[in-house]
């Protein structure tokens, strides 16, 4: 359907001339007015605060929020890639040209959550040792780094 | 014979049924899915890994802390949505060769992307004014106390102690060798003036260096140095009145990087179409139904602009 749809809107050679656009018959109003309902409902969302909550006493507040907002925003982009970029009504070359991409995008994050997302051991950094025990008056650290340069005393 | 015969089949057509601008346009945003993605990914991937000593996250997500406003991001959203409305009726204003119609939407559409900038002006402002700055954000109490030893120390080089002290000393030799007895005396009255201004500050030199001293030893508590400045600032308010203790940020650095790495690069990509826009808009009277193509092309580039902000708004901004 969609197919036979973009023959007619297709142009004649390459590089050719402007096409119809509005033979797609979507009410860019409403989609606009679905995306700001949208976005209101992300702070919705931000306004109830679940953070640090436990969501039906059994779920983590943060964990549900971010699965909420995610969800909205992945309606939204829906929503802008199929009708105000033309997705819907363009041909089978879309999955072509997005579906590596969006493969090979995903590679990054997915090559760094084992080592830096999610890892089994403990790492040794200062802001964590200064959480685990902060150091006191009454036991200064031995050995003071040098401070900083200031003018000579006369 | 047969072989002269002219084909009846039309010439088969190679590629996409899409122009050449077209996919060469999405093999772009195909790019630049990735470098966001990356950007993204990471932003998540580092966040998942920044716990406490007691293994719970400990990304700085509290507004006061951050200064992250939901009110300024859903602003910004809203602006960008509406511009990426505009764009499609301009879009469609072409098709129509509607082209005062189209103009003033692309018009509207630019000026929506100078607001959306102005906010994120105004919300760098305020993480700038708060130091909130990789590289530049203590994690810890003692960085938090060594960051405020910096400040005093700025204080007192901006106070020119140094120099009036030099100054004086100068002051002596060039007395010893003064001309006659007028150059003498106006020479010993701007010695006398810069030592009074020099007894004036060397208490607030001497609190500062005894306060350094401390905190390099260890021996001061926060609340002792919140006080000890406080009462610094009440006396000396030109040198050290913005001298203020910060609590420390856990992960405030990686949050700080993370977040201008993000938003300033779609804050650049914002800029990149508002170039795309004025080229458009800068053809004044000339522009035609021959633009029409460049103009979807445009739009598409805009819309992602718009998508990238999509995820960025609740994941630094709510979540």
């Amino acid at each position: 359907m969609a197919d036979a749809h973009t023959a007619s809107h297709a142009p004649p050679a390459h590089g050719g001339g402007h096409t119809a656009h509005d033979a797609h018959g979507v009410n860019y109003l409403l989609v606009f007015i679905a995306l700001c309902g949208l976005t209101l409902l992300s702070v919705i969302f931000d306004v109830v605060d679940m953070k640090g909550q436990r969501v039906l006493g059994v779920f983590n507040g943060t964990i549900v929020l971010a699965f909420l907002v995610l969800a909205v925003a992945t309606a939204k982009a829906l929503c802008v890639m199929a009708f105000f970029m033309h997705l819907k009504f363009e041909r089978n070359w879309k999955y072509l040209l997005l579906a590596p991409t969006i493969i090979l995008a995903m590679g990054l994050p997915l090559a760094l959550l084992p080592d830096i997302g999610v890892h089994y051991y403990t790492t040794d950094t200062p802001q964590k040792s200064q959480v685990a025990g902060p150091r006191t008056v009454d036991a200064p650290e031995p050995v003071p780094a040098p401070g900083p340069e200031v003018v000579p005393h006369e | 014979m047969a072989l002269t015969q002219p084909s009846l089949r039309p010439a088969v057509r190679m590629g996409l049924p899409i122009p050449n601008s077209k996919l060469a346009m999405w093999l772009f945003l195909g790019t630049e899915i990735m470098f966001f993605t990356a950007f993204i990914g990471t932003y998540l991937v580092l966040r998942l890994g920044s716990t406490d000593a007691n293994g719970n996250l400990a990304w700085p997500s509290n507004p006061d802390v951050t200064h992250i406003r939901v009110w300024a991001g859903g602003l910004n959203t809203f602006v960008l949505i509406l511009s990426s409305y505009f764009v499609v009726v301009a879009h469609e204003a072409m098709g129509q060769r509607n082209i005062p119609r189209a103009r003033l939407f692309l018009a509207l559409t630019f000026a929506l992307a100078c607001v959306f900038l102005g906010i994120k002006a105004y919300e760098y402002y305020g993480k700038f004014s708060h130091g909130i700055l990789p590289g530049r954000v203590a994690e810890t109490e003692e960085q938090s106390q060594r960051k405020v030893v910096r400040e005093l120390e700025h204080a007192v080089e901006a106070a020119g102690l140094t120099a009036m002290q030099a100054r004086v000393i100068a002051l002596e030799t060039e007395k010893a060798s003064a001309a006659d007895d007028a150059a003498r005396q106006e020479l010993a009255a701007e010695q006398e003036r810069l030592n009074a201004q020099i007894a004036k500050l060397a208490p607030f030199e001497a609190e500062f260096r005894a306060i350094r001293d401390a905190v390099l030893a260890g021996t001061i508590s926060t609340a002792d140095l919140q006080h000890r400045v406080h009462e610094l600032g009440e006396e000396y308010p030109a040198l050290a009145g913005g001298v203020h203790y910060q609590e420390p940020i856990l992960y405030g650095n990686i949050f700080a990087s993370t977040y201008f790495l993000m938003t300033g690069f779609h804050a650049l990509h914002v800029l990149v179409g508002m170039i795309i826009f004025g080229v458009v808009l800068a053809q004044g009277a000339r522009l035609n139904a021959g633009w029409g193509e460049y103009v979807e092309n445009a739009g598409l580039y805009w819309h992602f602009v718009d998508l990238v902000w999509i995820f960025l708004f609740p994941l630094i901004y709510i979540v």
